[in-house]
């Protein structure tokens, strides 16, 4: 049994009542015994689950959360649901998740997926062996503009960044900021940006701003030391702006381009308390993806 | 006035009619699977068609503040083709445990051949071991037999009485349904099938008990409005508002959430919308501003 199974059954043990967990156990069992391959009742099975599992949040505590990030560096449960989980119990007890067997199983699992179903999916693979041999379908996900479908594939999980050529790996970052996913859950992210996708966040900033739109805070993540002069034109320029989640954006993005003095002198005239709050912390050093999780969803 | 309309064929129908059922009140609908106007060559069209059912049409419907269920099956008049049939019948309980999915249908008899028996067999079995509810399409020819057969074939395979509901009933053929235990639908077309003032005339008659109006709306003429009308016209024809609202809105209810699925209290909260919302990479707005946590008049 993978150390994932194991904590998973482990989480939900103390969250089911004996009902729920016997329907489990008994629906384990059955997947675990199928032959290798899409046959059988394995598709059934998971969306039967959402009948035979109650709803709601996993909502795992901090300890147990720790206990993620030790079986899988850069995976987080946090928004899971117990479906989730559940269905994720289902997938890791197939026998022959391994083979070529198991990839083509779940690949007919995932294309008659509903919502629900695919948003358990998507946030299982990364626990599979092997699973950059999911790292294709794992894109898909990323190209949702469903928000659901895009953030259970894209983060939480440290597919995407180990796994991902290049080109989906940029995709996958822009994307967020479309789809209003929080680009800082991105797991890796500040470890894989580069000038390419520096150039593709500001052409983007130059379409919005074309467009009279605001740029979204995030969206100046994808920067990171990569800015160049032209990023750190964009970004003195949304210093200087009227709105106060840009210049709190700007000043962590100025900071991470290792220009600080236009961020000091910007603090000296500032009132916003949460553009301050960015500032300083961007002055201390501390503008790494999650220092932007206060700026997520602001327009 | 709420109300709940348990059979619509919505991917046939526009927003337009989305936000004029809103506006009059339509909270809640159910779609069942049916052909779609000519036969299907390929499975492959049906797995597509259950998915947009479940996915899809579900979404586009929340936009506009109504909550959207739906039925699977395979249909009576497409199971006469015995090949694809029997690959639809592999498919169908991959879609029919889906969230939102609260009853298996419509199925039933169309000509009441061999082949449509076997096939309405088939998923009366897999009702019955998952509890499902089961929508019962009735034939246009040689109804009375029809819906009689109907009744006896869910009986003999052991669905409960009280998970069927016979749909597109007349004056012939509701006291049939209801002295079966079942649920009586009637659907409301502008000129086949059952017009709203017949319908008044059978409430008057039979009273509210398991009688469920809808509407049928689909790709042909027919009304997405037919549930409201016809409420309107039963109150100012002396009908009591409480049994308008049996037959409009809480039987439909009763029968259906037998199935788990709907979240009743949520349906009777008040619906917002949030039209920001993008499925795959579709939005129903093309370029207008979206409503946002707007309150809806259903």
């Amino acid at each position: 049994m993978s150390a994932a199974r194991a904590l998973l059954q482990g989480l939900l043990d103390a969250r089911l009542a004996a009902r729920a967990r016997g329907w489990l156990a008994d629906a384990a069992a059955e997947v675990a015994g199928l032959a290798p391959g899409p046959a059988g009742r394995f598709p059934t099975l998971i969306s039967l689950a959402s009948r035979a599992l109650p709803r709601g949040p996993l909502a795992p505590n901090a300890d147990e959360r720790g206990q993620a990030a030790a079986v899988l560096a850069g995976w987080n449960p946090e928004r899971w649901s117990i479906l989730d989980a559940g269905r994720a119990v289902l997938v890791l007890s197939r026998a022959d998740l391994a083979s070529e067997a198991g990839v083509a199983a779940l690949e007919d699992c995932f294309r008659h997926a509903d919502l629900g179903e695919l948003v358990s999916l998507y946030r299982t693979l990364c626990l599979l062996p092997e699973p950059q041999r999911f790292a294709w379908r794992a894109g898909e996900g990323c190209r949702s503009s469903m928000r659901a479908v895009y953030e259970a594939a894209a983060c939480d999980s440290p597919l995407p960044s180990r796994a991902f050529d290049d080109g989906a790996w940029r995709q996958l970052v822009i994307k967020a900021v479309f789809v209003g996913a929080p680009l800082w859950r991105v797991h890796g992210l500040d470890q894989r940006l580069d000038p390419e996708l520096a150039r593709m966040a500001l052409d983007l900033v130059d379409e919005r701003r074309a467009a009279g739109r605001r740029v979204q805070p995030e969206l100046w993540l994808a920067l990171g030391s990569h800015a160049g002069e032209r990023g750190a034109a964009a970004l003195e320029r949304e210093l200087a702006g009227d709105w106060a989640p840009g210049r709190a954006a700007a000043a962590l993005g100025l900071a991470r381009a290792g220009r600080l003095d236009p961020v000091r002198a910007a603090l000296a005239r500032e009132d916003d308390p949460l553009a301050r709050a960015a500032m300083e912390s961007a002055l201390a050093g501390a503008h790494d993806q999650f220092s932007f999780a206060p700026l997520h969803g602001l327009e | 006035m709420r109300f709940f309309d348990p059979h619509i064929h919505m991917t046939s129908r526009t927003t337009d009619d989305l936000e004029a059922m809103a506006r009059a009140g339509v909270r809640a609908i159910i779609e069942p699977a049916f052909w779609v106007g000519q036969p299907r060559t390929q499975a492959g069209s049906f797995v597509d068609y259950f998915a947009s059912l479940v996915g899809w049409e579900r979404f586009r419907a929340a936009q506009f503040g109504i909550a959207h269920y739906c039925a699977i099956g395979l249909n009576s008049k497409e199971a006469n083709d015995e090949r694809l049939a029997a690959e639809v019948l592999e498919i169908v309980p991959r879609f029919a445990f889906k969230e939102g999915v609260v009853a298996i249908g419509e199925i039933g008899y169309d000509e009441i051949t061999p082949a449509e028996e076997r096939a309405y067999v088939r998923q009366l079995e897999l009702a019955r071991e998952h509890e499902m509810v089961v929508m019962v399409h009735s034939p246009h020819r040689d109804k009375k037999r029809g819906i009689r057969r109907s009744i006896d074939v869910a009986r003999e395979v052991g669905v409960p009485m009280q998970r069927l509901v016979i749909d597109h009933n007349n004056e012939e053929t509701v006291q049939d349904v209801l002295e079966a235990g079942a649920w009586a639908a009637f659907t409301i077309y502008p000129h086949t099938k059952m017009g709203s003032e017949r319908m008044v005339e059978i409430v008057r008659r039979h009273g509210p008990e398991r009688l469920i109006v809808d509407s049928s709306a689909d790709w042909g003429v027919s009304d997405p409005l037919s549930v409201p009308k016809t409420a309107q016209l039963m109150l100012e024809r002396g009908i009591d508002p409480a049994w308008v609202e049996r037959t409009t809105w809480q039987n439909a209810l009763d029968a259906y959430a037998q199935s788990g699925q709907i979240d009743v209290e949520a349906l009777t909260a008040a619906p917002r919308v949030d039209q920001r919302a993008l499925y795959h990479d579709n939005s129903v707005l093309r370029g207008q501003a979206p409503r946002v946590d707007a309150a809806v008049p259903n």
